[in-house]
């Protein structure tokens, strides 16, 4: 990271309650995202050199992974145990959840195995809310629009409509699984109206939620209901690490791997719903993430080797107000809402630079832009600029008690009082605006496979508006797990010969291309995991002994 | 730096680093009792931690914690008794029988020793054990509201002697409420308008396509 103004300067710059004027800009929106937005410039894509996307432009760091060869071979699955279910789930979010209990219901047999533990997902961390359009003045059209709008046209729109359209039963059937929403009046449940927020980008109020923990609620309510549900087996610290394929290049299952055992598990299943999230914890242009540990971006890597086409690889959301001092916190999620109610970003030299409310990637590429050109602040080895939440306290006594709880929890953890001192923030890598192409029950283009929220492509286009995610994430997670337990059970699906043939091929494609096949993917967990599968399962011989018995 | 040790292994780490921070720091394998990492939400990270100088063992959440020179930390297990309580939100029946269910779902909770285990245990300081007993009498909106800002971390599960499972009856207490008796109207009038067919999206609207 470049150095920026210090601290102790930049304290001294900067006035609580002061109005500072913003710096006149010459440089137009379009030059700013050019010169400044990780999306953009000239090292920002590549060109696929394997697979059905092959000449499609890709985040470089991402290719890399999606280029890569697989974690596993034949003989390291040759005398692992056979398990068979209708459905298998992979990933314990919200789209896995909201699949597996779909399909349950619809009197499936259901395995749903999760990286880590089940709820333990991006899922769990959204706060701002959910999308739907309930509100007198607002209708699933305009939604519509606005989706289409934010996403710069790039959105599937037969999707968008059907997710807007699906938005007032998704919260209907939360309600029903137990799931609160904040009202105009708590002391109204019946027959009062839902407190709506409008999202930034959009023409209506529209933001459903609970507090400012809207995932949280989301997701302990999922993961009870799950795990109290008889149709469905949970195998949590059970990461997937390949898929199966039949002769007929359909999805037949996956490989497991055990965490607990360290052994891998062959699951045959008439269908397959990846639901494995995003990959902000691939630090992609080494940026900090606001994800959690497990999002590697695994489902991504094995739904393209398997051959299901892939959209939009070159466009992802960083999220301009993440923590960066102090480091220990550094990446974590500064969420929209402060800067909505007005609090302002200010620079080492006390200016204001850009409009705060302005759409995401614009705001985070102008605070990249300061900080590139020398006017961030560097605290401990950290830099940034300030989100001034005293001066926001101060021109609404009592905002920060009352409306951004969190906040003021979040200033506690960073060490500082909201009130008296400003947070130091930076971009951080939040959401990946493409993923696997699917139609209107989540099915990808290889049969038997279908893909459920983030990881799946096509509804957000190039960019997301707030709270669309997690309306995704149910609205195709049920449709998913209702196509998914409707596939018929003709025996023969379950029986044909299932393998990694498609492993085989994908190797002969990477050789050909000149690719290595020494390198490896999904990576499963971060890098400074200290994780090495191979050594873990203990394949090969002479593999050495780390990562094995660590301490945990 | 700062020194101390996990699962008795001693570390060397900065000092502004959590618990979990540390571990990725030493360099040691991390693939479990982690989740979100920092934004204290999950409550996979459940830690024992004993400080210098201080004689009681505390509970806490590895993400959210500063390491500090001499702390001892062990990493707990994720504890899932085989019985559990079990129930499905579609069959609980109206909310008139919502007392009843509570008894016959969690039929320990009436013996709580008011021993405060579960409100040591757990490390957002809600007050586990009042939600519970008013979970009892059937002040259900009370004791919903203690259990707000529950992450499920199970730590007061982990303490309670009489296996209540505290925060699952604080989630059930939740779920039964929501269900049972939000009804927004301005949802069911749009969900009336959508089962009539009324609101249908127009694919060939003005503000569907780009602006040329
Ligand atoms: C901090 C933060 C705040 C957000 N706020 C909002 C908001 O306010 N509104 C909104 O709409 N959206 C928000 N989002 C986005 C939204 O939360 C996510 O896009 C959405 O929850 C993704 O759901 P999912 O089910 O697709 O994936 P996740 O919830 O991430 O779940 C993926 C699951 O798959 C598992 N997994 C991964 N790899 C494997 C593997 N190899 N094998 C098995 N399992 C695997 C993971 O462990 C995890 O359980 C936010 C995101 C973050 C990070
Ligand atoms: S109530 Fe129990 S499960 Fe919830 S946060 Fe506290 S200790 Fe953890
Ligand atoms: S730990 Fe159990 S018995 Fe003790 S106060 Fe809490 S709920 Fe009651
Ligand atoms: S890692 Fe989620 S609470 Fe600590």
């Amino acid at each position: 990271m470049a150095s920026g103004i210090p601290y102790d300067l930049a304290r001294q710059r900067w006035q609580v309650g002061a109005t500072p004027p913003k710096r006149a800009d010459e440089v137009s929106v379009p030059d700013l995202l050019k010169g400044y937005h990780p999306d953009h410039g000239p090292r920002a894509r590549v060109s696929l050199a394997v697979g059905v996307n092959r000449g499609d432009p890709c985040q470089p760091d991402f290719a890399a992974h999606l280029q890569a060869n697989a974690l596993i071979d034949d003989v390291h699955i040759a005398g692992a145990q056979l398990v068979t279910t209708d459905v298998l789930v992979i990933g314990g979010g919200g789209g896995g959840c909201a699949a597996a209990l779909t399909a349950a219901k619809d009197g499936a047999r259901v395995i749903l195995a999760t990286k880590l533990r089940l709820g333990d997902s991006n899922t769990v961390m959204a706060e701002g809310g959910i999308q739907a359009a309930v509100g007198a003045d607002d209708s699933p059209q305009r939604h519509f629009e606005d989706t289409l709008r934010a996403g710069h046209f790039c959105g599937e729109p037969e999707l968008v409509a059907q997710m807007a359209m699906d938005g007032p039963a998704v919260i209907r059937w939360l309600i029903e699984l137990g799931m609160m929403f904040d009202l105009e009046d708590d002391d109204r449940p019946l027959g009062g109206k839902l407190l709506r927020k409008k999202p930034g980008g959009a023409t209506a109020a529209r933001i459903l939620s609970y507090r400012d923990y809207t995932g949280l609620e989301m997701m302990r309510v999922l993961r009870e209901a799950v795990e109290l549900e008889p149709g469905i087996t949970l195998w949590n610290r059970c990461p997937v690490v390949e898929l199966l394929s039949d002769d007929h290049g359909r999805c037949a299952g996956a490989v497991v791997y055990n965490l607990e055992w360290r052994c891998f598990v062959l699951v045959r299943a008439r269908s397959v719903i990846m639901a494995t999230g995003g990959a902000g914890r691939l630090h992609l242009n080494q940026f900090p993430t606001s994800n959690h540990y497990g999002a590697t971006g695994d489902g991504l890597v094995l739904a393209y080797r398997i051959g299901a086409r892939l959209r939009e690889l070159d466009s992802f959301q960083y999220h301009p107000t993440g923590i960066a001092y102090p480091r220990h916190l550094a990446g974590g999620l500064i969420s929209e809402a402060a800067r909505s109610a007005g609090a302002t970003l200010i620079n080492g030299e006390g200016e204001r630079f850009v409009d705060e409310l302005q759409p995401r990637d614009v705001v985070a590429a102008a605070i990249l832009r300061e900080c590139a050109e020398g006017r961030g602040i560097e605290r401990g080895g950290q830099v940034g600029v300030f989100l001034d939440t005293p001066s926001l306290e101060k021109a609404n006594p009592g905002i920060l008690a009352k409306r951004l709880v969190t906040l003021r929890h979040l200033a506690k953890k960073c060490g500082h009082d909201a009130a008296q001192e400003p947070f130091l923030v930076y971009p951080t890598l939040h959401y990946q605006n493409g993923g696997v192409a699917i139609d209107r029950h989540g099915a990808t283009g290889t049969p038997g496979l279908y893909a459920v929220g983030e990881l799946a492509g096509g509804i957000h286009g190039r960019n997301r508006l707030m709270g669309n995610a997690l309306l995704d994430i149910v609205s195709v997670g049920r449709r998913a797990g209702a196509a998914a337990a409707a596939q018929p059970a003709d025996g023969g699906t379950l029986w044909g010969r299932a393998g990694i043939g498609h492993v085989h091929a994908w190797q002969r494609e990477l050789t050909l291309a000149g690719l290595p096949l020494d390198v490896k993917a999904p990576q499963l967990f971060p890098t400074y995991a200290h994780f090495d599968l191979g050594a873990d399962a203990g394949l090969g011989a002479g593999m050495p002994a780390h990562g094995v018995g660590g301490i945990r | 730096m700062v020194q101390l040790s996990v699962e008795g292994c001693p570390l060397q780490v900065p000092a502004t680093s959590s618990i979990l921070q540390a571990m990725v720091a030493a360099g040691q394998t991390l693939v479990e009792g982690v989740g979100c990492m920092g934004q204290g939400v999950c409550g996979s990270c459940r830690v024992l931690v004993r400080r210098t100088g201080d004689s009681e063992v505390r509970t806490a959440l590895a993400c959210e914690t500063l390491v500090e020179e001499g702390m001892q930390v062990a990493f707990l297990e994720y504890f899932t008794p085989a019985a559990r309580h079990r129930y499905r939100m579609d069959e609980l029946g109206d909310s008139w029988d919502a007392l009843a269910r509570i008894g016959e779902v969690f039929p320990e909770a009436e013996h709580c020793r008011h021993c405060g285990g579960c409100d040591r245990a757990c490390p957002k300081g809600l007050d586990v054990q009042r939600g519970v007993n008013q979970a009892v009498a059937g002040e259900m909106a009370a004791s919903a509201h203690v259990f707000d800002e529950c992450v499920m971390c199970n730590l007061c599960t982990l303490a309670c002697p009489e296996h209540i499972r505290p925060n699952h009856l604080g989630l059930f207490v939740r779920r039964m409420l929501a269900s049972r008796s939000l009804r927004p109207s301005d949802l069911l009038r749009r969900l009336q308008e959508i089962e009539r067919g009324e609101p249908a999206i127009d694919f060939d609207a003005p503000g569907a396509r780009p602006p040329v």
